[in-house]
């Protein structure tokens, strides 16, 4: 599937699928990457709209990007410039949530050369992709572990936008840091309280209530400490399609975060959404996210990897749940573009693992020392 | 026994006695008798105290002061446990003695003697010691290159010289390549006869070797020679030395893995070479890691090269190792190893794949006169074939490791049915790998050679899967009828194996599929509701499962990344309707479905929100999975605090007498205690238990209390900088241990080849003339490149020019830069940082302070030193050259592109004025560049401030401008704006190690401007305005001052100009007659002037007399009015006096 061509210094990927992690990883490695047969077969064939948006935003904020398409769209070439950062706006597709962009600027914001400040106009709570309340509970506070100073690391939601016509906002600000510290995050903690937002957006707002208390309802079972706010949007604040949903997230006695959403279906959707399954839901999938559990939120495993990857040459150590899809071929991108292989293990030797949730992984690897070429030093 | 005893009595001398009565004693009593039992901060508090608080204030200040600045950042060490031999290059300019330091100190450690020292040696130095000598030769590059891997170097100086400037420049550049440790050595002191003298050359040299290192920098006297070496007893304190030297981490160091080739082996098939001896060559080269571990997939650079990525690499048993157990003291004849395979020391070697042995010159010779008298047959072999042959010949290679296919072929390949064909190609797929055949194609033109490139070098990660894809990559486009004819074939090949292949292939997943659920805990069920689009995937099934660590790492890293690729030529599978659209066959059906494997959507999320939750967490069962991750659940028995109580109280238990065992109550909360012990039934249950428990707590206890006593009694814990530098050692307590008991192969794995393991590299295509020019002098230094340090970029450094240096240097004269790893040529340009962060262009660098400079050059990290060199001279005949490193410095910033500004002035002349407003010609072309400037400010020379408006029509590029004030048509105006300076794209790597060893020291890039302006002999014309003339100033005329006449009559007297009286004076003047005088009357005169003289005598006389008198006056009133006053203060104080006794007299009376 991937071939490398070593005096070129390109890859070459074939299909659309990993192509966020491919961009992300060109970008940080400065390796040029090649990717051919994009939905080749498809009736919708070539690279899609949110991936161009994708493009646009890498290219805003890097210095000395080139692109180049065929004509079908079916085959991307991207040679990285240099990380620019700055004030940028940027429109993101509707196809898909902001997450998926918000992901990206995470990853790559603290290897800037100037910080990174940007607004995007999105959707901001969808299925796909994590919400930018999960950006801002389960990303961030994975990514404040691998830098010292996290002054400037903000995620501000302006506006909230659902389904299908958008109309969010967020404003993502990070710091930009010389090289990442290595860590050693091997005790999760326990749960010791839960928060959460219900928000109802162009809706009654009753439904945040119902939302709440049907969610609180499961999550009282387990834990006294549940507290769950609503965020009642007005006017253009609340985007521009009407929606509701909940977001949870519980925090463990080592700082850990894990975060579950549920919202409603889309405003065209067949089948409506009541707020007391809304609520259950969530709270069910917050279960679930515990049970997965690891030292950082399930989604964000990918992030915690590649700093770690990043590091300073000295061994960094995490303990997670069980791999995602999303992380394992992560890892396997690493190695193709990094040279890095994590070492991974199976956690044993605890006697009262019982009830504690799936079985752990110990990731272990050599950070590769990458510093932050990008920034000015005087 | 005796004896003895009573000679020490006899011998012993009287004892002191101390003096008990008299005079002294009693002093002494009196003494010592005063507060004798305090100590002394009792007996004076005051000399303990505080004198004064601002003092104690400085004091404490300063000695905070004192302590931070000792402080350095701690870093993580990570020397690691089995270092690589420590690299000693002996250094110095020519007959000096180096090679004499080197072949003595091998003769000392090992008891041989080398007597031609080529390259580096490796000799055991000691039971924990390892030193790689090597000897740098004169040449400027060779001393840059070692400099960046050294660490000690032996600076060699003649003494009965003095320094030369190879050593000074040597020690610049060691400073901007990261200083090494460097210790001095005086030879030749014997040729300094007088006492005296060697004493005051010695100091001299001391002091000016302090200056450059560091004060009390260590520099050796080796004062003579025997017997062609030098003394003994000095060579061994020069060893013990090295033996003991620390070393320094150094940054550049720490962050890139780098090797000392000591061995290089050409791995090209002789049969290539014979054909072209220019062909790219296969080369391995060994090494010792030094730095930081290597990781396969990392490009090296070899110094003075180029960049090479590694193609492979593997550790081989260390050829000169450390003793394995230390029994004595020192070291055995044995274990006294060396190795040095550039001067044929090291006997057999052995390699992964061959056994290299050392034969030494008696074969090399016979192979000499073989060749000479092949002479004529090998020229006969290497004529080249005519062009029809060639073309019959030419070759299509199919497969990476396949057959080739000549055009004769294709006619017999064609008649072959496809089960022969399969039967055919089968054993040529498992044939052993002729990578490099692949260069071969001459069929087609360079699509053709890339498409064979990208699957071949896809082939190289994947053994055996590849091969089915390859056939369709290769198809050449042109010549139209072999191809589709070829095409057929392949397709009908194709479909056979893809059914094939898939049928292995899914076979392969079962028995996974079979592991993977055998594996499976039932547990885990829980994931398994998930109905989700990716279940079927092997990565998914291998969420939950018990296996080993292999295991989970083969699941992420290992099958599944092989996956065969796609095919990607099917325009013949299904059939054509009406020539344009194609009906979708089952087997392109078939490979959609694969397809979207490769289309899958992208997401973090574990699973997307919009999936079932799967189990309903409430339920019993699945609440017994989580229970206990909640702080409600139970908690680990370490952090449990009723845990932990509980084994306090056994320890307590434990550690008391045993009285304490047993029931009792708590008097004051009436809480009854009962002992386990006491218990029968709950010790039955227990016991096992309580054993286990009880080891546990107790070792927890110990390691609790060593805790508690580090933290008590060493100084580490509570400030910032020992939490830093405690964290810092933990941190490379866990890298030396984390990985410790994996097998080497796995550690390489993840690791990567750490430093000390001796490596192969296998390197590709790498420039004949690195073999043919190979001299062993030149050091071969191999430094891996980091993340994008492949790249290139325009690199901002900071620099400065060496004060040393006679010249400044001009922007866009190339210059040899050594940055990195690397030694190339480019063009900087050079300018300053003003305040508003603009880089303002300079055509110089200044003299004596930094300014900064662009070029085009690697990516390498800021911070990163690099020196720069003018050129490398010619020759060292033709002129001396001065200090030859024209300036040093760091890079500040990397970008792709840059912002240096130069300053313009646009000038124009006034076409017209009106009041304020003027046109303006000349300054611009057209009424478009007029609109770009449009609201800019424009000035003239005479300082009047104006704007440019807007274009006006008729002359093209005119402009209405306004000003402050009316201009005048002789002014010339400004605008004064910024011009963008573009650094050229000039990188030009020096590559001196392909050169031959003689034009290797001259090695000649492009030349400066100047420089080519002396060889063609150009000059340059003048611009005539500006030559500098002699000024010449005519005195100015000022026209006469002309008073109105009616101002005149209104003026005064006094200020009116008087013409009319002027003249006439001065008429008179003009025409005054001489008076001549009688005789009389000149007697008169006379008479009468000398009476004047006279009087006037007479009169300062009198003056003369009176001062004299009025001072003598003075003088005789001074001397009274003293007496006076002495007189007064008599009285004074008789008075006071007896005013005194009064009061005192007073007072007793008072007081009784």
């Amino acid at each position: 599937m991937t071939s490398f061509n070593k005096k070129a210094n390109i890859l070459s990927y074939k299909g659309s699928s990993h192509m966020r992690q491919r961009l992300i990883l060109s970008v940080l490695s400065g390796k040029s990457v090649k990717i051919d047969e994009i939905r080749k077969l498809d009736d919708n064939p070539g690279i899609q709209e949110f991936e161009v948006n994708l493009i646009r935003l890498l290219d805003k904020i890097t210095n000395g990007t080139i692109v180049e398409l065929n004509e079908t769209g079916t085959s991307v070439f991207f040679q990285p410039g240099l990380l620019h950062g700055g004030t940028v706006q940027h429109e993101c597709s509707l196809q898909r949530g902001v997450g998926y962009y918000l992901e990206v600027l995470v990853m790559l914001g603290l290897f800037c050369k100037v910080p990174l400040n940007v607004t995007l106009r999105c959707v901001t709570n969808n299925c796909l992709d994590p919400s930018a309340d999960h950006i801002l509970h389960g990303f961030l506070p994975c990514l404040r572990k691998f830098i010292l100073d996290d002054e400037d690391l903000e995620l501000k939601i302006v506006k909230r936008g659902m389904l299908p016509h958008g109309g969010g906002e967020v404003k993502f600000s990070c710091p930009i840091s010389k090289q990442v510290r290595p860590v050693q995050l091997l005790d999760a903690g326990m749960v010791k309280r839960v928060r959460g937002v219900a928000y109802a957006l162009r809706v009654a707002p009753s439904i945040a209530n119902r939302m709440v208390d049907s969610a609180k309802g499961v999550l009282l079972k387990f834990l006294p400490d549940v507290f769950i706010t609503t965020d009642q949007r007005k006017g253009i604040q609340s985007g521009k399609s009407p929606g509701f949903g909940i977001h949870l997230v519980a925090e463990t006695t080592q700082g850990v975060f894990y975060v579950a959403e549920q919202m409603s279906q889309p405003a065209e959707a067949a089948d409506v959404s009541l707020p007391e399954d809304v609520g259950a839901k969530a709270a069910q999938r917050l279960l679930r996210q515990i049970y997965l559990g690891g030292c950082v939120d399930p989604a964000a495993q990918s992030v915690a990897v590649l700093l770690m990857a990043l590091s300073r040459n000295d061994v960094s150590k995490i303990m997670v749940g069980p791999l995602s899809n999303y992380t394992i071929s992560f890892l396997r991108h690493l190695r193709e573009f990094f040279g890095l292989t994590f070492h991974l293990e199976h956690c044993v030797g605890d006697d009262d693992s019982e009830g504690r949730g799936s079985d752990k992984i110990h990731m272990t690897c050599v950070g590769i020392g990458y510093s932050n070429l990008n920034k000015r030093t005087i | 026994m005796s004896q003895p005893h009573a000679e020490d009595a006899f011998e012993k001398k009287k004892a002191h006695r101390q003096k008990l009565s008299g005079r002294k004693a009693e002093r002494k009593k009196a003494k010592s008798g005063r507060n004798n039992d305090l100590d002394p901060k009792e007996r004076n508090p005051k000399a303990f105290g505080f004198q004064s608080a601002i003092k104690a204030q400085r004091k404490f200040r300063h000695k905070q002061d004192f302590e931070t600045k000792k402080q350095h950042i701690p870093h993580v060490d990570h020397t690691p446990l089995e270092p690589p031999p420590l690299l000693v290059a002996v250094v110095g300019p020519p007959k000096v003695g180096k090679s004499t330091l080197i072949s003595s100190l091998i003769k000392l450690f090992t008891r041989t003697t080398l007597t031609d020292v080529k390259g580096p040696v490796t000799i055991v130095m000691g039971k924990k010691r390892r030193v790689t000598l090597i000897e740098c030769n004169n040449d400027i590059s060779s001393m840059v290159d070692l400099a960046k891997v050294v660490d000690l170097v032996l600076l060699l100086c003649d003494a009965s010289f003095g320094f030369e400037m190879e050593v000074f420049e040597f020690l610049n550049i060691c400073q901007v390549h990261g200083m090494p440790r460097i210790m001095g050595v005086l030879t030749h002191l014997d040729l300094i006869k007088n006492a005296k003298a060697l004493k005051n050359t010695k100091k001299t040299l001391k002091h000016r070797f302090w200056t450059e290192v560091y004060p009390g920098a260590k520099l050796f006297y080796l004062s003579g020679i025997l017997h062609e070496e030098y003394l003994r007893n000095e060579i061994k304190n020069l060893g013990r030395f090295l033996s003991v030297m620390k070393l320094r981490q150094l940054t550049w160091r720490t962050t890139h893995s780098y090797l000392l080739g000591d061995r290089y082996e050409d791995l090209t098939s002789q049969e290539y070479v014979r054909q072209n001896p220019k062909c790219n060559r296969n080369v391995s080269l060994y090494g010792y890691v030094r730095g930081i571990p290597i990781s396969k997939h990392l490009s090296v650079h070899i110094a003075g090269v180029g960049d090479f990525p590694i193609s492979d690499i593997s550790f081989l048993p260390d050829p000169c190792p450390l003793p394995e157990t230390i029994k004595k003291r020192a070291l055995i004849e044995k274990e006294k190893l060396v190795y040095a395979p550039f001067s044929g020391v090291g006997g057999i070697v052995y390699d992964k794949d061959a056994v290299y042995v050392e034969l030494g010159g008696s074969h090399s010779h016979t192979k000499k006169v073989e060749d000479e008298s092949t002479n004529i047959v090998t020229n006969i072999t290497k004529i080249e074939k005519t062009l029809d042959e060639k073309m019959e010949e030419a070759t299509l290679q199919l497969f990476t490791a396949g057959k080739k296919i000549t055009s004769k072929d294709l006619e017999e390949l064609m008649q072959i049915d496809d089960d022969q064909l399969v039967s055919h190609l089968k054993p040529v797929r498992k044939e052993p790998e002729a990578r490099s055949e692949r260069r071969k194609v001459i069929f087609d033109e360079e699509e053709d050679e890339f498409e064979n490139a990208s699957s071949s070098s896809s082939s190289d990660e994947d053994d055996d899967t590849t091969t089915n894809s390859a056939p369709s990559t290769s198809v050449p486009n042109k010549s139209k009828d072999i191809n589709s004819k070829l095409k057929n074939i392949l397709n009908q090949l194709e479909n056979k194996n893809g059914v094939n292949d898939n049928q292995t292939e899914s076979q392969s997943r079962k028995s996974d599929e079979s592991d993977d659920d055998s594996g499976s805990d039932s547990g885990h069920e829980s994931l398994d509701d998930f109905n989700v689009k990716w279940k079927e995937n092997l990565a998914t099934r291998a969420l939950n499962r018990h296996s080993t660590t292999r295991s989970i790492m083969k699941i992420v890293y290992g099958s599944i990344d092989e996956e065969p690729d796609e095919v990607e030529n099917d325009n013949s599978d299904g059939e054509e309707i009406g020539g344009l659209f194609k009906v979708a066959s089952s087997n392109v059906q078939k490979h959609k479905m694969k397809q979207t494997d490769l289309n899958t959507v992208e997401s973090s999320l574990f699973d997307s929100w919009n999936n079932d939750v799967g189990k309903d967490w409430l339920e019993p069962e699945s609440k017994a999975l989580i229970q206990n991750c909640f702080v409600t659940g139970a908690w680990k028995e370490s952090e449990d605090a009723e845990q932990l109580l509980k084994l306090d109280d056994a320890e307590d238990l434990e550690s008391d007498s045993s009285e304490a065992f047993g029931d009792f109550e708590d008097l004051e909360t009436g809480e009854k205690h009962i002992t386990p012990g006491s218990d029968k039934q709950g010790e039955k249950r227990k016991m096992p238990v309580d054993e286990s428990t009880e080891k546990k707590a107790l070792a927890e206890k110990k390691s609790k209390l060593k805790a508690q006593f580090d933290a008590d009694y060493d100084n580490a814990g509570s400030s910032y900088y020992d939490e830093m530098k405690s964290s810092a050692e933990k941190q490379s307590e866990l890298n030396k241990t984390v990985f410790q008991q994996m097998s080497d192969d796995l550690r390489v794995q993840v690791e990567g080849y750490r430093p000390g393991m001796y490596v192969r590299l296998e390197l590709e295509d790498v420039p004949a003339e690195f073999i043919d020019n190979f001299d062993p002098s030149y050091p071969l230094v191999i430094g891996s490149l980091n993340m994008s340090e492949e790249n290139i970029g325009y690199v901002n450094v900071k620099v400065k020019k060496h004060r040393w240096y006679k010249k400044i240097l001009k922007s866009s004269d190339p210059v040899l830069l050594s940055l990195g790893w690397r030694r190339f040529q480019t063009v900087p340009i050079y300018s300053k940082l003003e305040d508003d962060l603009k880089f303002r262009y300079l055509k110089y660098t200044p003299q004596h302070i930094t300014c900064n400079a662009h070029f085009w050059g690697p990516i390498t990290p800021q911070g990163t030193g690099f020196l720069a060199i003018q050129s490398v001279p010619s020759s060292v005949t033709t002129d001396k050259p001065g200090f030859r490193i024209a300036a040093t410095g760091a890079v500040q910033e990397l970008d792709k592109s840059t912002q240096i500004m130069k300053k313009l002035k646009l000038i124009g002349h006034p076409l017209k004025i009106y009041n304020k407003t003027a046109f303006i010609k000349d300054m611009f072309n057209s009424s478009l560049e007029v609109a770009r400037f449009e609201g800019a400010q424009i000035k003239t020379v005479s300082g009047i401030r104006g704007q440019i408006k807007k274009a006006i029509s008729k002359p093209e590029g005119c402009f209405r401008g306004t000003f402050e004030d009316k201009i005048k048509l002789s002014d010339i105006v400004f605008c004064r704006t910024w011009f963008k300076v573009n650094v050229p794209q000039f990188y030009n790597p020096m590559i001196t190690l392909l050169l031959p060893s003689e034009l290797r020291i001259g090695w000649k890039g492009a030349r400066t401007l100047g420089q080519i302006k002396r060889d063609e002999n150009i000059k340059n014309q003048p611009n005539e305005d500006s030559l500098y003339k002699d000024i010449v100033r005519r005195p100015k005329v000022f026209k006469p001052l002309v008073i109105p006449k009616k101002l005149q009559a209104i003026l005064p007297y006094k200020s009116r100009p008087k013409y009319g009286v002027l003249l006439e004076e001065q008429k008179k003047a003009l025409e005054r007659v001489a008076v001549v005088r009688e005789p009389y009357e000149h007697k008169v005169s006379k008479m009468m002037h000398m009476l004047r003289t006279s009087f006037k005598h007479k009169k300062e006389q009198h003056k003369k007399t009176m001062k004299e008198n009025i001072k003598n006056y003075h003088k005789e009133i001074e001397q009274i009015e003293a007496k006076k006053q002495k007189k007064i203060q008599l009285q004074k104080k008789q008075i006071m006096k007896t005013r005194q006794r009064a009061a005192a007299i007073r007072e007793k009376k008072g007081r009784s």
